[in-house]
């Protein structure tokens, strides 16, 4: 049984209830846990109103009802109870904590809380508890692997950068998979603000504006799936939508909270590459089948293979360890203080963190966020207002250019990185020394502010009218510098002719303003609520980029008023206005069978006159069988719940102004007239993307909910794609952005477990799991053979699909990779042979997922898994000989007639008889294999010290890694991200304390 | 209340009868209505963005035609053949005679060695950087035609450099490819699904269109620093087309009609500078850069190794002794450990800008309407003449009178004089081999993958994909 109830009570009846009606009387008592500690904050309310009180610090409460009503007790994390007050004036209760995640949770769904066991929607939820027990940087690593159907892929290692997520597929062509992000009921710009001319070296001008929120002050991260959950989104919900619930104050004793970890983070894996010997032995074997043996005894001709000729062929350096083998060191500290009493919260927390990288020099990265939060609510509960505010800033410098490539490819014997002087050497001109990158200084700073409002007020105890206020606003500067010293000092470059420095400021803010009216009626049995609501939403981006160049000296290259000449490489501005109506109407018989529609009619500046404004919309049902009185006394299955919804949603990711028929500054000028340039092939006439989700899923409860099953099963459709049709280059462009009649279907399972497996006074052990199986198809596109794409894409294959060259491997008599001849015509060309079909998206991935406790101490196991094809290092380098590094596997090139070998003769690429051969190699099916993995994504051991201190102190001691351990047959440097020039996700290991009184 | 009667932009009601619609409605929550009702679609409409102009704004000003046609300027200087890294000096000087290929970009080494692909990345932004331009051209010319604010002397000068542009741009797209179609309208669908047309016909409409900029830009003023085109350059153009397609009289006397109207520069050290008189089109080049010309920049030879270019012994050796031209435009670098020598283009010398350029990269000279005339008029057998005007090239460059008395050997010789005169600009040599049935004889000895149909560059593949209507490909690819 859940509810223990002291007083000796009987469970009420709703039939004669009504009659029982009688005068008001207090009703008083105290709330404990199960082991008597008063609780304070547990809401207490009388069934069918809005009254409510909350506990005191005491644990005591005091409330109006009459003998004939049930009253309500619910806090987070503890069992719901309903207790009738019949004739008593005392009560006392004991809230038990849940044992899993169903009962009393209720989850965000964006304009509205449901719950869990009521919903009718598709809704994941990642819980704080889960967030911090890792030491991640950004919410997204939080998420990864632990919510089915979301999949998530860091693009660097590099500190301060980017994530990709997809949310059940990618559903457009154009390849756009991000999803709407809401923090506190404000949307947030998720769009990189980075510039190219800055940052694509280092991160890909992928810099996550998601960075700016510490995973610590989130309370909870809610993804919506399904059509149910996320047609009330309209048009920007296509890609699903994740809704960020930072931390509030909770009533009771003022809380401090101190939070400091130390982390190490280092590359944890190196490739096998090439020692100087086996190096210098397949250069000279590649110049010699090249036919330039002769030259190369020949003085001469020395310059153009120095490696061979004049560096020391003894000499053998491990550029990986020397570039990217550093310790990133991470030290973070958190403070909080939270509090307050029945009627007003807060909390105020702040965070400090400064990370550097594993690069060689002073690279760091360092983020402070301060996070506030104000709760009231007047004494009679009919007015309420919350205020919340994110501040951000974050400093990250970096080098211009991520030093991964280099490591995987520099000559084993580069001569040394500095001379005897401590200068960078450049032996001679024969060398591009890689830490002339360093003097190339990268610096981003970055500015975030996010603040909400929330005020609701019951006009009647039925209607509640409400509105969020929110604003935003997200700063970027960061400049690139380029001084003279970085290049080749034979270049005769001067700080006054050669030194640059690029800054870019951009600037994103918004506010929006959604007024909302809701209301709810219980008829006996059914229940009704309703809600309407309409938003109106601004958001400006500008961004402006200058150069400058030409400096009296290096020392004054960060001030371009110093510099020679200036150029403005970019200044723009969009604008971006939104406007919506949206409404949910949910009806309820019974907690048995629900019915929730949702729909919503959005209008979007980033169309043409006539073609703003799409209506959404989207029907959810839910029949709880397991209150059916069949099953109502099962002791097997505790919880079922079978449930189903389809809708459509959209999407108005195409960038602003495509409708507009314009000239675009370019920021150049010619003879001193500034320049324009056509930006675009008109089309007037594009709309919205559309996107029709269905939905069936079957909820199951066992054993008291011990073990919780859910498993759906979805399929999404989206058409009227948006795509950039390619045109033929006489047309003047290379594509037209309008709407094609193609279908991209996403379909999958997703199946999560959560069991409570031991659950004892000193030991208890929790399990969760989940797996996604997607799959993603495109079903229609008219024309395709005649189209462009007819290279890119096969109608009942995925978009992730890549044609490749059929490797047939090496002929033992010539020595070259020979490829299938689809078409027969004896030559191996570019679009005819490349027939051979690879899928890089996903079989199936997931996590599981232990936690122990034992007494004092916890364990925290959690393992993700993917299945999944990848290039490998043969996409990176497919012969010996090249005047860069490879792997060992290399070595067993072909190098005599005759000779079985998987690689082919060594080349130094001088003679173009060979280019094909590997060049195509590198574009077959050789050059992908499996790259699954199961990764051991976070391990956290937390310990508690027994007995709080004489005043009350907590402390609890951790140690948490991420990404220890990874099991996978991939030869490249990281299955995650399969690239070679960029650095992988980092092996982290962290120390902490935690204090808390 | 009150105020929002007075004050309200609202269109559709008035408070009473806002009021029965709603009799109920309390005075606190009334805004609410309000903000529901401000709602209109004109919330969702914006202005354009400031870095933007719509189109039609652009042709009712000359300003911004001459900021359209600045644009075109730059794209030919930066990024198409003629001008900028990888274009038609140093890939077609590789590709003939002029020069030899030192580094390991495959694109540029499929072309040194006459080993050429259909999927070649510098001929594939060749062709297509070719067609953006000739967009942009043909947008000013369909803006400017329909403009009701232009001046008619300001719509002739647009409307003459955007033809010129038009025609320049098939001339050289042409001389490479072969058959191409001739674009002359913006209609996307019309210029996607275009077929080829024969050589002879893009030759007409290239003279029929640089004819007309002719006479367009016949009042144009003159531009002092010669950036921009004018009828000099129209008629310069045509010149050549003239002699491209042989038709001996009109080059002749269009040749004839530029010298008379310009001054030789007659010091060649100073041909090159941007004041020199010979010139009549230059690009002006990019201040904020590391380079004052792209010539300089990718020709000097700065280093051993480290070098991209430099000038064949073949070319060498066609210097005739005392050729002041050998010693004023070659210059030599020798590796540091003295075993290497290497010559380059010395044309352009300045590399860094450290203040104003000296040196624009100059794209049509008064020199080759002098050769022009030559060669026209060594075909319709006005030798002497013929032999005048070879001489006024020579002389200036220190070389006595030439010897040559017959037609064979004068064209001879003014091919040689095409060669030591305007080695590296524009892949002049190559299309000198070309039309004068010389190339199999003078590169395949020295091209040991040499194949007929090396004539031709091939459409690039995408292109072909794209548009099926191109078919068939050049022979060979």
């Amino acid at each position: 049984m859940y509810m223990q109830i002291s007083a000796s009570t009987t469970f009420h009846t709703p039939s004669i209830s009504k009659k029982l009606a009688g005068l008001q009387a207090t009703i008083k008592g105290e709330i404990t846990d199960t082991n008597g500690v008063p609780l304070a904050g547990v809401a207490v309310m009388v069934e069918g109103s809005r009254s409510g009180v909350t506990s005191d610090i005491d644990g005591n409460f005091s409330i109006q009802a009459s003998p004939n009503e049930v009253l309500i007790f619910s806090a987070l994390g503890f069992v719901t109870q309903n207790v009738p007050v019949n004739q008593q004036n005392t009560l006392r209760i004991q809230m038990v904590e849940a044992i899993t995640q169903l009962e009393g949770i209720t989850l965000n769904a964006g304009y509205y809380t449901v719950k869990e066991k009521e919903r009718t929607g598709n809704i994941a939820k990642l819980s704080a508890k889960i967030i911090e027990k890792q030491p991640v940087n950004n919410p997204l690593a939080a998420m990864q692997g632990h919510l089915s159907g979301v999949n998530i892929v860091q693009s660097t290692g590099v500190p301060g950068g980017g994530f990709n997520i997809e949310i059940r597929g990618r559903n457009f062509l154009n390849g756009g998979t991000e999803p709407l992000y809401i923090v506190d009921g404000v949307p947030y710009g998720s769009e990189s603000l980075a510039s190219v001319n800055i940052s694509v070296g280092i991160n890909g001008a992928n810099i996550s504006p998601l960075n700016a929120m510490n995973p610590n002050d989130i309370e909870s991260i809610e993804v919506l799936k399904d059509a149910d959950a996320t047609a009330i989104y309209g048009s920007r919900a296509a890609n699903g939508v994740v809704l960020i619930t930072t931390k509030k104050g909770k009533a009771g004793k003022t809380k401090f909270n101190v939070n400091m970890s130390s982390t190490l983070g280092t590359v944890s894996h190196f490739l096998d590459l090439m020692n100087t010997e086996q190096y210098l032995e397949v250069r000279r074997e590649g110049i010699i089948n090249d036919g330039f043996g002769p030259l190369l005894e020949n003085p001469s001709f020395d310059r153009i293979w120095p490696d061979v000729k004049n560096w020391d062929p003894n000499r053998y350096t491990d550029w990986q360890k020397e570039l990217i083998g550093g310790t990133a060191y991470r030290n973070q500290l958190n403070l909080s203080v939270s509090g307050g009493s029945a009627q007003t919260q807060f909390l105020i927390s702040g965070a400090y963190q400064n990370e550097t990288t594993v690069f060689p020099g002073d690279s760091k990265y360092g983020k402070a966020t301060v996070n506030t939060s104000i709760n009231h609510q007047s004494k009679d509960d009919r007015f309420k207002i919350n205020f919340s505010t994110i501040y951000s800033r974050e400093t990250n410098n970096l080098p211009r250019t991520d030093l991964s490539s280099e490591a995987y490819s520099m000559e084993p014997n580069a001569p040394e990185l500095y001379d005897e002087n401590g200068n960078l050497n450049w032996e001679n001109n024969t060398f591009d020394n890689p830490l002339a990158l360093l003097q190339e200084d990268y610096e981003v700073n970055i500015n975030t502010l996010i603040a909400n409002a929330g005020i609701s007020y019951d006009l009647t105890t039925n209607l509640e009218f409400k509105t969020s206020l929110g604003f935003t606003a997200y700063n970027l500067d960061s400049y690139r510098i380029l001084p003279n010293t970085a290049r080749n000092p034979s270049f005769g470059f001067t700080p006054e002719s050669y030194s640059t420095n690029t800054t870019n400021s951009g600037s994103r803010q918004s506010w929006i303003v959604e007024p909302q009216l809701h209301w709810k009626q219980q008829w006996n049995k059914l229940g009704m609520t309703v809600l309407v609501g309409t938003t109106f939403q601004q958001q400006t981006s500008e961004k402006f980029v200058i150069s400058g160049r030409g400096f009296p000296s290096n020392d004054l290259i960060r001030n371009l008023s110093a510099a020679n000449t200036l150029q403005v490489l970019e200044d723009s501005d969009i604008e971006y206005n939104y406007q919506a109506f949206f409404g949910r109407i949910n009806f309820n018989w019974d907690r048995k069978y629900i019915v929730n529609l949702t729909g919503r009619r959005d209008g979007s500046s980033r169309f043409g006159p006539g073609k703003q404004f799409g209506n959404f919309g989207a029907v959810g049902l839910a029949w709880l069988f397991s209150e059916e009185s069949l099953l109502k006394e099962s002791s097997f299955l505790s919880f079922g719940k079978l449930r189903g919804s389809y809708g459509t949603t959209g999407s108005d990711n195409i960038g602003d102004y495509q409708f507009l028929d314009t000239y675009r500054v370019s920021g150049f000028n010619y003879n001193g007239v500034g320049i324009i340039e056509p930006s675009g092939i008109f089309n007037p006439l594009f709309g919205w993307e559309a996107n029709k989700k269905l939905e069936v899923a079957l909820e199951l409860g066992f054993f008291n909910d011990r073990l919780l099953l859910n498993s759906s099963w979805y399929q999404n459709r989206s058409s009227n794609q948006l795509i950039g049709i390619p045109l033929a280059a006489t047309t003047g462009f290379s594509s037209l952005t309008g709407n094609f009649d193609a279908t991209v279907e996403n379909t999958g399972f997703e199946f999560d477990l959560s069991s409570t497996n031991i659950k004892g006074p000193n030991f208890q052990w929790s399990s969760n799991f989940n797996i996604t199986i997607p799959e993603n198809k495109l079903i229609k596109f008219p024309g395709l053979e005649t189209s462009a794409f007819v290279n890119r894409y096969i109608i009942g294959e995925p978009l992730s699909i890549i044609k490749l060259f059929e490797s047939q491997g090496v002929n033992p008599d010539r020595g070259i990779y020979e490829f299938k001849d689809y078409n027969g015509d004896g030559n191996i060309t570019g679009i005819e042979d490349r027939k051979f079909v690879e899928d890089f998206s996903p079989d199936f991935f997931g996590g599981i997922g232990n936690t122990f406790s034992y007494k004092n101490i916890s364990l925290d196991l959690f393992f993700q898994f993917k299945k999944q094809r990848g290039y490998n290092s043969i996409r990176a380098q497919s012969v010996a000989g090249f005047r860069s590094n490879g792997s060992v596997d290399l070595l067993e090139r072909w190098q005599q007639i005759g000779d079985n070998s998987p690689i082919m003769l060594a080349t130094a690429s001088l003679n173009p008889s060979f280019f094909d051969a590997f060049s195509n190699q590198r574009f077959s099916n050789a050059a992908v294999s499996d790259a699954s993995f199961v990764r051991l994504r976070n391990i956290s051991l937390t310990y508690n010290l027994p007995k709080p201190l004489k005043n009350g102190m907590n402390i609890s001691m951790y140690v948490q890694g991420q990404n220890l351990l990874t099991i996978t047959g991939y030869d490249g440097p990281d299955p995650e991200q399969t690239s070679q020039s960029i650095l992988p996700p980092l092996r982290q290991l962290t120390l902490g304390l935690q204090l808390s009184f | 209340m009150k105020n929002y009667n007075k004050n309200s932009k609202h269109k559709f009601y008035s408070r009473k009868k806002m009021e029965k619609l709603i009799p109920k409605m309390k005075n606190r929550y009334f805004f609410l209505f309000f903000l529901g009702c401000i709602s209109c679609s004109n919330f969702v409409e914006v202005d354009p963005p400031k870095n933007s102009l719509i189109s039609e704004t652009v042709f009712e000003d000359a300003s911004t035609v001459r900021s359209a046609l600045a644009n075109i300027y730059v794209k030919m200087r930066d990024q198409s053949m003629v001008s900028g890294r990888n274009g038609l000096s140093t890939s077609m000087g590789i590709y003939s005679d002029e020069l030899d290929y030192y580094l390991f970009d495959t694109n540029n080494t499929q072309i040194y060695q006459h080993s050429v692909l259909a999927s070649n990345a510098i001929i594939t932004s060749w062709w297509s950087n070719a067609f953006t331009i000739i967009y942009a051209a043909n947008d000013i010319i369909k803006g400017v035609e329909n403009s009701v604010s232009l001046s008619p002397d300001e719509k002739d000068e647009f409307l003459g450099q955007a033809l010129f542009i038009r025609g320049y741009m098939h001339s050289l797209l042409v001389a490479l490819f072969g058959d191409i179609p001739y674009i002359t309208t913006t209609n996307y669908i019309e210029n996607n699904e275009v077929s080829r047309s024969p050589i002879a016909i893009v030759y007409q409409n290239i003279i029929t269109d640089v004819k007309e900029a002719a006479r367009l830009l016949e009042n144009s003023p003159t531009n002092s620093e010669r950036v921009i085109p004018n009828k000099g350059v129209a008629n310069a153009l045509l010149a050549r087309m003239y002699l491209y397609t042989k038709n001996w009289e009109l080059a002749e006397s269009t040749a004839s009609n530029i010298i008379s109207s310009y001054t030789l520069e007659t010091d060649i050290n100073k041909l090159f500078l941007k004041n020199s008189s010979s010139t009549l089109w230059q690009f002006k080049p990019n201040g904020i850069s590391d380079r004052n010309t792209y010539e300089a920049n990718q020709f000097v030879i700065r280093f051993i190794p480290g070098q991209a270019f430099a000038l064949s012994p073949k070319l060498l050796n066609s210097f005739e002794s005392g050729d002041e031209r050998r010693n004023a435009w070659v210059g030599s670098k020798t590796s540091s450990d003295g075993l290497t020598t290497l010559f380059f283009a010395n044309k352009y010398k300045s590399i860094f800008n450290v203040t104003e350029s000296l040196e624009h990269s100059i794209i049509f000279r008064l020199e080759e309407q002098y050769l022009i005339r030559a060669e026209a008029k060594a075909h319709l057998g006005i030798i002497e003449e013929s032999q005048t005007d070879l001489n006024t090239i020579r002389n200036r460059a220190g070389l006595a009178n030439t010897t040559a008395s017959t037609k064979e050997t004068l064209l001879t010789a003014i091919l040689n004089e095409r060669f030591v005169e305007f080695f590296t600009e524009q892949g002049q040599r190559w299309f000198d081999l070309k039309r004068t049935e010389e190339a199999k004889n003078e590169i395949a000895t020295i091209k040991s993958n040499w194949n007929d149909t090396d004539l031709l560059l091939p459409i690039p593949e995408t292109e072909i994909e794209v548009n099926p209507n191109l078919k068939p490909q050049n022979p060979g690819y």
